[in-house]
């Protein structure tokens, strides 16, 4: 209570300082400090451009994809169908492909598989994909050839058409909620619209390049992506909140906003990106896919933050406002 | 006093991350409904790990099936007493050469509502069943008529799979029904610790019981009558080798069953010793049989197929002959192999039939060793510590001073503990994707962290708590709103049956309100503090 009316004296103010200019200036050698930008240099439209020119290509990509494809993005077997075998054999992976009657579309092995306990020596683990959905016959063949079934898992066509259909409403409704909440929470169109736009190119971006990378759309993807909904628009609501909420002139806020959202925005994309690598090395698809689409994102949103939505911004401050 | 009142956030987080710790590790207080502990429905003593969490299939091993249900529907059937459902019912099993109980007719609960009358089977369409009920003179459409079956056959068909999976003592095993967002329904059934084979074993086939008398006819056929099915049993023994080298089932009828099938079995000759000379192969050619009075059998079939057929024996036959067999209404069945036997023992203690067979070829199923689930439990333990570990040298490098830095660590892993515990407290069984939930929440949670230190340290002048509490405020705000955008992001996954990522999406959510209501207001807090104190020292 009586804390908030202690008047602080001169000396401790010093030290707090001194802890303040600690936190905000750290050592050289040991510290990262995000850069100060000269946004003074640029036009708008030239920092307009370079964020636009790439959604712009990524929905390039998206529709060549369509058009060559049937799907603007390549769609796992949680979506098309299919089934998937892990499984521990000494056979090479020609052997393994070569075990079942159907051809296996695809064929991973595991990275670490020499130190986990269910792999002896001189054996490997493999996934192994199948368009068809029996299982049945496909553990059979599996175990009658000589193979350790660890898992099996299977999406029938019917099921997996489903869970697109599902999959795409449920991106839709998470869009259109952050939109009407964005709106909400700032009521002038601008702004909002940036926040939005940010967002959507943080989709779209990722979506594009999944396809050079050739990850294909499975529900972890999908879990990514709305992921991203929520993550790009943090750095989006900080900068806009910065600038249109706060004192002091448009170049400070946007220092102070960068500082926090760059940090933030580092932060998470290098726990996704540990994320990505060690489950990648432990073919945990699921975790990996998800961190792989994450770093994507997250790189995109620093570009689409400070570039696309700060110049929307610049232009609202300065000239749509006084129109 | 004020001590203690004024950093009430950081003596609650205290206080949870302790009562997790709890929950966790103490052997049996997830069970015991200490003070914090809410409903917690845990009810399954599972086998000791090191705590108290439930690990899922893909973190224990197990199975999961989640399958669509077969059947039609014709909706909105002005049907109202008991006698048109039996017509109805009748009429299109005769139409369509069904088994009863591959008809249900149900008349309406409620004014409000109307009839529905469901077939299960693939082999008849949508239009054939309103065709055949516009035929019996009912008002039916094609619109009226939909695939999958009701609300009430759901309910049953989970009620019926949780009873046989709980026989069949497969420990951990959760059944629901589920929808799709295309409206789409099905079954989930998921298992810890065993076999797809084994699961699919126990859903594969409805578990339709039938006890039949077969007697000579005066033709020189044989007439087959139906006289008991699954219902009418009131207790089921277990399984046991007999000393010939088959396998019984001894079963008690219910009373009121027990003086109809004496009945029966006298006015068919089962009242002296009878001989059977059934022949699996050929049920068909009577010919091949003994042709004598004595030749009368009794025989059980299990989803059409015949797996126990033989004669009465001279006890037997007395008990029916001077009538005393409803006294003790209890016979033995018996089979040639244990699996027959077992699975009469799990149809008939079941109860009931699965009233809809479930659709296969239309299904998702997963199944993971637990050597496997193993390996996953570990590596994702270590991609979880990685990833904090990166999260935490980030923090470092960018604030430099440990005593921003370190607070703000212990906050973020103080989040996931909360975390753990709420999902110990309430046996959330965790999953793979969860685990990605868990990072996710250390990701946002660390962000928030961020937000808060920045704009408390960041700009100078005057600490006093009345500024603090103001810059605290306008970091709410920030931090309230982008969890606000994450929790609507993620809320259609908890609804949408995406299998897994419910999961991860419910994770997130009650990790984002953690951090929110809990965790992140004790960290500025704990800022707080620090700079005052720093004051209040010199």
């Amino acid at each position: 209570m009586n804390d908030d009316d202690t008047p602080m004296s001169c000396l401790p103010h010093r030290k707090i300082r001194r802890l303040i200019r600690g936190a905000r200036t750290p050592k050289p050698m040991n510290a990262f400090e995000v850069p100060e930008v000269d946004y003074d240099q640029y036009t708008n439209r030239q920092l307009a451009a370079v964020p636009l020119a790439v959604l712009g290509l990524a929905i390039l990509i998206l529709v060549g994809w369509w058009a060559m494809t049937g799907a603007p993005v390549t769609p796992g077997i949680d979506f098309t169908g299919g089934s998937e075998l892990t499984v521990v054999t000494s056979m090479s992976q020609s052997e393994v492909g070569a075990s079942f009657d159907t051809e296996p579309i695809s064929i991973q092995q595991a990275a670490e598989s020499a130190e986990a306990e269910t792999v002896g020596p001189n054996e490997d683990q493999y996934v192994v994909r199948f368009q068809s959905a029996t299982t049945d016959s496909l553990r059979e063949q599996a175990q009658n050839a000589d193979m350790n079934l660890l898992s099996s898992a299977s999406t029938a066509p019917s099921f997996g058409g489903d869970n697109q259909t599902t999959a795409v409403i449920g991106v839709l409704v998470a869009f259109l909620g952050m939109s009407l909440l964005v709106f909400g929470l700032f009521r002038t169109f601008v702004p909002s619209i940036a926040v939005v736009v940010s967002a959507f190119s943080d989709i779209i971006i990722p979506l594009a390049a999944m396809n050079l990378l050739n990850i294909k759309l499975s529900l972890g993807t999908v879990a990514a992506l709305l992921m991203l909904i929520g993550y790009s628009v943090d750095s989006d609501i900080l900068l806009n909140n910065h600038i249109l909420r706060r004192s002091g002139s448009f170049y400070e806020s946007t220092y102070r906003a960068m500082q926090t959202g760059v940090t933030m925005t580092i932060t998470s994309l290098s726990a996704m990106a540990v994320m990505a690598v060690v489950a990648t090395f432990f073919n945990i698809e699921l975790m990996a896919s998800i961190g792989i689409v994450l770093v994507i994102g997250l790189a995109t949103d620093l570009m689409n933050t400070y570039m696309l939505n700060l110049s929307l911004l610049r232009w609202y401050q300065f000239e749509g406002v006084s129109r | 006093m004020s001590g203690l009142r004024d950093n009430w956030r950081i003596v609650l987080l205290v206080v949870l991350a302790l009562a997790s710790v709890v929950t966790l590790f103490v052997p049996g207080a997830t069970v015991a409904t200490g003070n914090n502990a809410t409903a917690s429905n845990a009810t399954s003593a599972t086998e000791a790990g090191v705590t108290n969490l439930q690990y899922g299939i893909q973190l224990d091993g197990g199975s999961r099936i989640r399958a669509p249900i077969v059947g039609v529907t014709a909706e909105n059937v002005d049907l109202n007493s008991t006698s048109e459902v039996e017509s109805i019912e009748n009429g299109l099993v005769d139409r369509f050469g069904l088994d009863a109980i591959d008809v249900a007719a149900r008349p309406p609960t409620s004014p409000a509502e109307s009839g529905t009358v469901e077939v299960f089977t693939r082999n008849v369409t949508q239009a054939q069943l309103a065709t055949a009920l516009q035929e019996q003179g009912y008002d039916v459409s094609e619109s009226d008529v939909r695939n999958g079956v009701t609300e009430d056959t759901r309910a049953e068909m989970v009620r019926v799979i949780e009873r046989k999976l709980s026989l069949s003592a497969l420990s951990g095993a959760n059944v629901q029904s589920a929808q799709s967002a295309t409206g789409q329904n099905y079954i989930v059934i998921e298992a810890t610790g065993r076999d797809i084979d084994e699961l699919r074993s126990i859903v594969d086939e409805r578990g339709v019981v039938r006890v039949y008398t077969l007697t000579p006819a005066e033709s020189g056929n044989y007439s087959r009558d139906q006289v008991l099915t699954q219902q009418d049993f009131e207790t089921i023994g277990n399984v046991r080798q007999r000393e010939d080298g088959g396998y019984g089932v001894s079963v008690t009828l219910q009373d009121s069953q027990a003086q109809m099938f004496q009945d029966h079995m006298r006015q068919n000759g089962f009242d002296q010793q009878t001989f059977c000379n059934y022949d699996r192969e050929n049920p068909n050619q009577s010919s091949g049989r003994t042709q004598s009075d004595s030749a009368r059998c009794l025989i059980t079939t299990l989803n059409g197929d015949v797996v126990f057929a033989g004669g009465v024996n001279r006890g037997l036959a007395v008990q029916f002959a001077d009538e005393t067999f409803v006294n003790d209404p209890t016979f033995s069945m018996t089979t040639q192999t244990r699996q027959e036997a077992r699975d009469i023992e799990l149809s008939l203690k079941a109860g009931a039939p699965l009233p809809a067979p479930l659709d296969f070829e239309n299904a998702q199923t997963t199944s993971l060793e637990p050597a496997l689930a193993d390996q996953f439990k570990i590596n994702s333990l270590i991609t979880g510590i990685v990833a904090v570990l990166a999260v935490s040298i980030v923090v470092y490098l960018r604030y430099g001073d440990p005593r921003v830095a370190v607070p703000m660590i212990v906050t973020a892993l103080s989040e996931v503990l909360l975390l753990l515990g709420f999902v110990s407290l309430i046996q959330f069984p965790i999953n793979l994707s969860h685990i990605a939930g868990f990072i996710a929440v250390i990701g946002t949670g660390a962000d928030d962290l961020i937000i808060i230190a920045d704009e408390i340290l960041q700009r100078e002048g005057v600490a006093t708590g009345r500024v603090f509490q103001n810059r605290f405020r306008k970091a709410f705000w920030v931090i309230g709103a982008a969890a606000a955008t994450t929790i609507i992001a993620m809320s259609p996954l908890t609804v949408l049956g995406l299998g897994d990522l419910s999961g991860f999406a419910i994770i997130t959510i009650v990790g984002v309100l953690i951090g929110v209501l809990i965790t992140r207001p004790a960290y500025g807090d704990i800022l707080r503090k620090l700079v005052l104190d720093q004051g209040d020292s010199e």
